[in-house]
């Protein structure tokens, strides 16, 4: 039996023109959960895209170890725990950070070890400063270029550090500050070095580097008791095909160092890229919901409109059954005309949805939201199930009506 | 081969059917047999609620008998699955209401189409039998009137040319002229007629006895039963109509066309 969707889809177009206000509200529903979606998608996918590229750039060749077990999918909960890189304690060593430079194919592994406290210069105490010790192999893991002086190296004495090109200008309101000091735990910081202005917040260092002030990890150690407090251990391989071998060799290491223990995890490829942060899964998670809430409501606004419109036409139904209609054609007639309601949100959602994700982006981020055709399979994706859910039960109601009831009926 | 008297096309068995429940329980076709014979012209005559329109929609497939059994060209249509029936109902029978039943929102010539996008034809097909079939009742200058627009015998006549637009083999006719003066009830009567001349079972409820004169047989109900069944003398064809016809030169050609079709089932 033919299902006649050119005809059903002509019906649906007419009789939801004819009831303009009312399809507008409905599509409504769809367009908002949707655009949400939308929003949610893109701007994750561009953090993500953000930390691939990064690594990408250092020819897929970098491996990260971070204490704690790995990372779980996002949960709303995570909202209110402590944020990950910032715990107190840390599992990894500098026994650890040896035991990779030992194994085979490894280029550099450096340490970051992130530290409390704040800078002063003169008169001037910034906020949002991030103090790392580390080795000099940073600048060969992680892609900083300088803008002037030179990086920390193992000759360089231990008072000296490189800061971020904002922090530069917030201690001594230039970027040109080589040769100037800041204080620091009571220790006074020679500049010997300022990076060039990076703008991504967003990196596998979990360390924006353009409010860092990097020191060396004597220093750090010294303003911590002697201890190395590495939240993580950056690794660069040379070549990616080694990548692999590298991380499952570092595992092994690291487990031995702790006799059988595992609280760390590696991670390269596609779970580096993951956000890192819990707080942006938290809040990706939060607005997931809200997003699945108010498609819900969206859809139950469809299934309402189509009840209205199945029991407005039940006259019409009925005489569409004595005209030779079987129950599937008049499924059909209705089913399309919700799935041209939530599709056509599903669009408007998808351009909504990326306007605000561009003006979000303009205003507030540093980076741009992600174009891709999953965005837009996942929108169109939604919506169709959408509107498949929620206007079968008004279909399947339509078709069962009886003709000789429907015919009764006056209107 | 047009009035043949010898296969029946409809048989009824026994067939009942009830309303309501327990004490409200009433019978409105109580154990009905009934044979009509291919190419018939039937009038059910009988007082309002003797089951005359029950009877008409069961036999035009659109309720159900509680008991007994239909055959419909044989077949058992009340063991039929729904998407069967609809199917029979698209391809077989042409249902004439008592009140018009047109989509309000819908042209005249859309209305008249509407059956054959249940046989699956494409749109310009459609329109064009469409479009053709209402020529035949002169309402070529209303394709595009909207059914509010119309008058009472227009309307009666696009419910009609709706009716036999894809062709049916049998015709099913509740007052098809109830509300219209006896002018416009004769060519209404008289397309009828010429109906039944190509061959078509028509099968009309009415209260009006005049009208009786076109049918092949009349049927008087009464409380759900048949209390008088009989065959007119005179084939209807010679039957001199008597208003005649305002059209009736015009008529012939797709009334021809209509033949060959009918021929074929």
């Amino acid at each position: 039996m033919r299902l006649l969707i050119g005809n059903h889809l002509a019906g649906a177009y007419e009789s939801l023109r004819s009831n303009r206000l009312r399809t507008g509200l409905t599509v409504l529903g769809v367009t908002i959960g949707i655009a949400s979606i939308t929003v949610i998608l893109s701007l994750s996918g561009g953090a993500t895209k953000i930390i691939t590229d990064q690594t990408a750039e250092l020819g897929n060749t970098i491996a990260v170890v971070r204490p704690g077990k790995a990372p779980k999918e996002a949960r709303l909960r995570d909202l209110t725990s402590s944020i990950a890189g910032n715990q107190p304690t840390s599992s990894l060593t500098e026994q650890d950070v040896a035991s990779i430079r030992d194994t085979p194919n490894v280029v550099a592994a450096a340490p970051i070890m992130l530290l409390d406290g704040s800078l002063t210069a003169g008169n001037n105490t910034p906020d949002d400063v991030s103090i790392i010790a580390t080795t000099p192999e940073l600048s060969q893991v992680t892609n900083l270029p300088l803008g002037d002086g030179q990086f920390i190296d193992s000759t360089t004495n231990k008072d000296t550090a490189v800061v971020g090109a904002q922090l530069s200008v917030d201690l001594f309101g230039t970027e040109q500050s080589i040769g100037r000091t800041f204080r620091t735990h009571g220790m006074d910081f020679t500049v010997i070095g300022i990076l060039k202005h990076l703008n991504n917040p967003v990196n596998y260092s979990n360390v924006d580097f353009d409010h860092a002030a990097i020191i060396s990890l004597e220093s750090g150690k010294s303003f911590n008791q002697g201890v190395a407090h590495i939240q993580q251990i950056t690794i660069k391989a040379n070549s990616p095909e080694h990548l692999e071998g590298i991380v499952a060799a570092t595992q092994k290491a690291l487990t031995a160092n702790r006799q059988g223990e595992t609280d760390f995890t590696v991670l390269s490829g596609s779970t580096l890229s993951q956000p890192a942060n819990q707080l942006f899964s938290a809040i990706a998670a939060t607005l997931t919901t809200v997003a699945a809430v108010s498609l819900v409501v969206g859809g139950i606004g469809i299934m309402n409109i189509m009840l209205v419109g199945v029991s407005e036409r039940t006259r019409e139904i009925g005489i569409r059954k004595a005209l030779g209609a079987s129950g599937a054609h008049i499924t059909w007639q209705f089913l399309i005309e919700s799935l041209m309601m939530s599709l056509a949100g599903g669009a408007f959602g998808y351009l909504l949805g990326y306007l605000l994700a561009f003006t979000a982006a303009r205003i507030f981020l540093t980076f741009d939201p992600l174009f891709s055709w999953q965005i837009a399979a996942a929108a169109m994706g939604i919506s169709l199930v959408v509107g498949l859910l929620f206007g079968l039960y008004p279909a399947v109601r339509a078709a069962r009506k009886d003709p000789i009831e429907a015919l009764r009926q006056y209107h | 081969m047009a009035t043949e008297p010898t296969t029946p096309v409809i048989t009824l068995r026994g067939l009942t059917k009830r309303y309501g429940i327990g004490d409200a329980e009433q019978t409105v076709i109580d154990e009905l047999d009934l044979t009509i014979e291919k190419g018939e012209f039937i009038a059910i005559m009988g007082p309002s609620g003797c089951g005359k329109t029950t009877l008409l929609n069961i036999l035009g497939l659109l309720d159900h008998g509680d008991d007994g059994d239909y055959l419909l060209d044989g077949r058992n249509v009340e063991t039929m699955s729904s998407a069967r029936r609809a199917k029979i109902r698209s391809n077989h029978i042409g249902f004439v209401f008592q009140n018009f039943n047109l989509v309000p929102r819908m042209t005249v010539i859309e209305n008249v189409a509407l059956p054959l996008t249940y046989q699956g034809k494409g749109k310009t097909r459609r329109l064009k039998q469409a479009s053709k079939m209402l020529a035949t009742f002169h309402l070529s200058e209303r394709e595009y009137y909207m059914p509010w627009q119309l008058s009472g015998g227009q309307t009666q006549r696009v419910a009609i040319a709706r009716a036999l637009v894809n062709n049916p083999s049998i015709v099913l006719a509740d007052e098809p002229t109830g509300n219209l003066d006896s002018r416009s009830s004769h060519v209404i009567m008289q397309e009828l007629a010429d109906l039944h001349a190509q061959g078509n079972t028509i099968i009309m409820v009415t209260h009006n006895p005049d009208l009786t004169s076109y049918a092949s047989r009349v049927i008087h109900m009464i409380d759900g039963r048949i209390a008088s069944d009989t065959k007119t003398p005179r084939p209807t064809k010679k039957n001199p109509a008597p208003k005649k016809r305002l059209d009736s030169n015009t008529s012939k050609k797709p009334a021809k066309k209509r033949t060959k079709k009918a021929g074929k089932k």
